[in-house]
């Protein structure tokens, strides 16, 4: 076994349903894209291995399913994030006009110790349709958003044919980073007999 | 590689559908268990039935175990093949032989005389099998599995694969759990087929075992908390802070090397007692040979020490606690078990801070631990951190007490020999018993008192005395119709079920039980003093049998003093 020690970082996917989380999960971990739509039931879990400065990362990817009906799955699986990616279809103006409402649920839900900073990442998903004629939401707009919300990196991805997919899987690690905790020095309390810290036992006596 | 398909004859697309079947679960957050998914594991099932508890021999392939057969073998193999259905009476063809049921045993077209070479090379190094994970088919079809997650779905342990590649199945674990507890309820297991998935949430420490042993749900939770009670023996219930604090907290990194103590543990859950009948048993020894002891303990104890143990692998020669403190018996087993299983603490003298959690799961005790030859050790525990060099003095008046009063020559020759065999149980039943036979009921099954000569009178094979006011439990010798590891964690998987239904909370507790299956006499007591599990060859009789055990009782008593510890658990009464 490596000395190195590797560390795992739970990613979270949300986003309208239909904006292509599943395909962009498929692109970067199987590197395969497929047209037809299959709705995801609650959630898929995936695992990646990436390098990222050195270090040897596992993703646990949480594809969540976009459908309302969905929704109540709610803390549970937002508990413990590293890093919750955002995804919307850029020829969608309501997948991008939800984009508040993920962001807001995903932070009362997790609700991590500092929300001001949680790492999040926005994909403009879809950029390759239509040679980008049905665009509906434009760079500028997104990257207004992401800057209201403390600068959040954006990307512009294409599922169907890779684009940026890689360079924001990377962005995700190091956001996913920036957050860890400095590692503190693990003291539990030892016995005090005499201070009647003692548990009794149980079962046994008589 | 994947192991050779041990049914070529058999129905490959069923397999194939189950195991899609069974990808979709472990993708899809487990919406619904397909109530069949065991299909692909029926006909391994009776190939490899013993296998999963077998780390020794890590997964072995149908072909190479039915090429290497002999008749004997045979028909232990057949034995394997019906445990776990004693509930229902054995159809007459079921007596058979062993290609009976998988078929694939005997008619196998290209039989593999031998497992793969390198194979086998790979499994004593690497008993966890880190290339597994759950998309390989040698991973899915073992036969238990064990599972410690936290609360937000990382994984903390796994008995097989590596824990990081089993990230997306840690998750689908996390899901399942949380998906029921949103709607305000708890989930305690699922059954699927032959599988069993049992469940515990202790508060941020998600604990899951899925098992096709046939194992009873209370016996797998059982093991369950005894896997929680050894994290907590490392860590102490503290780590519940950093979840707290943090909740993306990972707690592999607290955990580092301490894979052997959880291997171990699920190992102890095939062949200790203890595990399932929480008492914890003696070496037997002298009565003046133990006083020595316990004498000398007792001192160390009575100068500050809390607890000091002497121990002989996992047997006790000696305990005692200071003022009122008392050991459970699932401390000492987990505390030997962690001892046991660091190699570290037999190279030299250690000082380590542990947990005993039956006695206070929040905080941390030091325990100071020492080998005096392979097998016996002292350990001493403290609340003091700065107290190593006043114990090792200690232990240094405690080794010269057992070297001048020949304690340790004693235990040796106790852990050779001086164990009970059921062959040399008195054949003269005692004059008075103290306590009333079980009722002899009519026995419908009129047998003639078999002429078996093997094992004990009335072919009693094998019992388990648990003294129920001591809190330890004997059991006897194997003999050789169950000398071998596999027949001997058959046995013991027998008294578990047995233990399970006499404690049953629904329709228990029972005072006996007497029940005849195709391997064994099964004969349980419990009365308010003690719990005895027989075990006899098949064809015994009832009434003989019963018989019996009332020597067996009187044996034990007659020699309580050399195979119990008495005297000290006095203090804390």
């Amino acid at each position: 076994m490596a000395s190195r020690r590797r560390t795992l970082l739970k990613v979270i996917i949300l986003g309208d349903s239909g904006v292509g989380k599943t395909s962009l999960m498929n692109q970067y971990v199987n590197k395969k894209f497929s047209n037809q739509y299959k709705a995801t039931i609650g959630a898929d879990f995936l695992t990646k291995e990436v390098q990222f400065e050195d270090r040897l990362f596992t993703l646990q990817i949480w594809d969540t399913a976009g459908q309302e009906r969905f929704q109540s799955l709610g803390v549970a699986f937002y508990r413990g994030a590293d890093c919750c990616v955002l995804v919307y279809d850029v020829n969608s103006m309501k997948s991008f006009d939800n984009l508040n409402n993920w962001r807001e649920e995903f932070l009362i839900q997790a609700s991590p110790s500092d929300p001001d900073n949680f790492p999040f990442v926005l994909l403009g998903n879809k950029v390759d349709v239509d040679g980008g004629n049905s665009r509906v939401v434009s760079e500028k707009k997104a990257k207004a958003w992401c800057a209201s919300k403390g600068n959040i990196p954006y990307f512009e991805t294409s599922a169907k044919d890779g684009t940026n997919v890689e360079d924001a899987f990377q962005c995700i690690v190091k956001n996913a980073l920036k957050n860890e905790p400095e590692e503190e020095l693990y003291v539990p309390d030892t016995v005090d007999v005499v201070g009647g810290n003692r548990a009794q036992r149980s079962s046994g006596c008589c | 590689m994947d192991p050779p398909n041990p049914n070529p004859d058999g129905d490959e697309t069923t397999d194939n559908q189950a195991a899609a079947r069974l990808a979709a679960l472990s993708l899809r957050g487990g919406r619904d268990l397909p109530p069949d998914f065991h299909t692909a594991e029926i006909h391994e099932h009776d190939l490899d039935e013993e296998e999963e508890e077998e780390e020794e021999e890590g997964y072995l392939t149908a072909p190479s175990r039915g090429g290497s057969s002999t008749g004997a073998w045979k028909e232990t193999f057949h034995d394997d093949d019906k445990d776990g259905d004693d509930v229902s009476p054995h159809s007459p063809s079921s007596s058979g032989y062993a290609g009976e049921r998988g078929s694939s045993l005997d008619d196998d077209p290209e039989p593999e005389p031998e497992p793969e070479p390198e194979l086998a090379q790979d499994w004593p190094r690497d008993k966890k099998h880190l290339d597994e994970d759950d998309a390989s088919s040698s991973w899915r079809k073992r036969k238990k599995h064990f599972f410690i997650l936290s609360n937000s779905g990382k994984p903390v342990y796994s008995r097989y694969g590596d824990e990081h590649k089993l990230a997306g199945f840690s998750a689908t674990l996390q899901a399942i759990i949380s998906f029921v507890e949103n709607s305000g309820d708890h989930i305690k297991f699922v059954r699927a087929g032959k599988h069993q998935i049992v469940f515990l949430v202790k508060g941020p420490i998600y604990l899951v075992c899925i098992s096709c042993t046939e194992e009873s749900y209370e016996g797998l939770r059982g093991q369950l908390e005894l896997m929680y009670g050894q994290l907590l023996l490392i860590l102490t219930k503290s780590v519940n802070r950093c979840f707290e604090k943090n909740p993306k907290f990972d707690m592999t990194t607290l955990l580092g090397g301490t894979d052997a103590v959880f291997l171990s543990l699920i190992r102890a859950f095939s062949w200790n007692p203890a595990t399932f009948l929480h008492a914890y048993t003696c070496l037997p020894l002298a009565q003046s040979t133990r006083q020595a002891a316990s004498a000398v303990l007792q001192d160390i104890a009575d100068s500050g020490v809390l607890f000091a143990l002497l121990m002989c692998d996992h047997k006790v020669i000696s305990l005692v606690g200071a003022q009122k403190a008392t050991l459970h018996p699932d401390d000492i087993l987990l505390l030997a078990n962690f001892i046991l299983s660091s190699e570290s603490f037999r190279t030299s003298e250690s000082f380590s801070p542990i947990c005993l959690p039956r006695y206070n799961p929040m905080a941390f005790l030091y325990a100071y631990v020492h080998f005096f030859d392979e097998h016996t050790y002292v350990t001493l525990l403290t609340t003091r951190s700065d107290a190593f060099y006043d114990l090792k003095d200690s232990r240094a008046r405690i080794q010269n007490v057992l070297l001048k009063s020949n304690a340790l020559v004693e235990v040796e020759r106790s852990l050779h020999g001086s164990a009970l065999h059921v062959e040399n149980l008195p054949t003269d039943p005692p004059s008075q018993s103290a306590s009333q036979p079980p009722e002899s009921s009519r026995d419908t099954s009129s047998q003639s008192p078999s002429e078996i000569t093997i094992g004990g009178p009335a072919g009693l094979w094998h019992f388990i005395y648990k003294s129920i006011y001591l809190d330890q439990y004997v059991s006897s010798e194997f003999p050789s119709p169950i000398r071998n590891q596999k027949q001997q964690k058959r046995l013991y998987k027998a008294y578990q079920k047995l233990y399970a239904s006499m404690h049953d909370k629904v329709i228990g507790p029972h005072k006996t039980q007497f029940r005849r299956d195709g391997d064994y006499v099964l004969f349980c007591w419990i009365t308010q003093d003690f719990e005895l599990y027989a075990a006899f060859n098949p064809l015994a009789d009832k009434t003989q049998a019963i018989k019996v055990c009332n020597r067996v009782c009187q044996w034990v008593r007659d020699l309580e003093n050399e195979i119990f510890v008495y005297g000290e658990s006095a203090l804390s009464w």
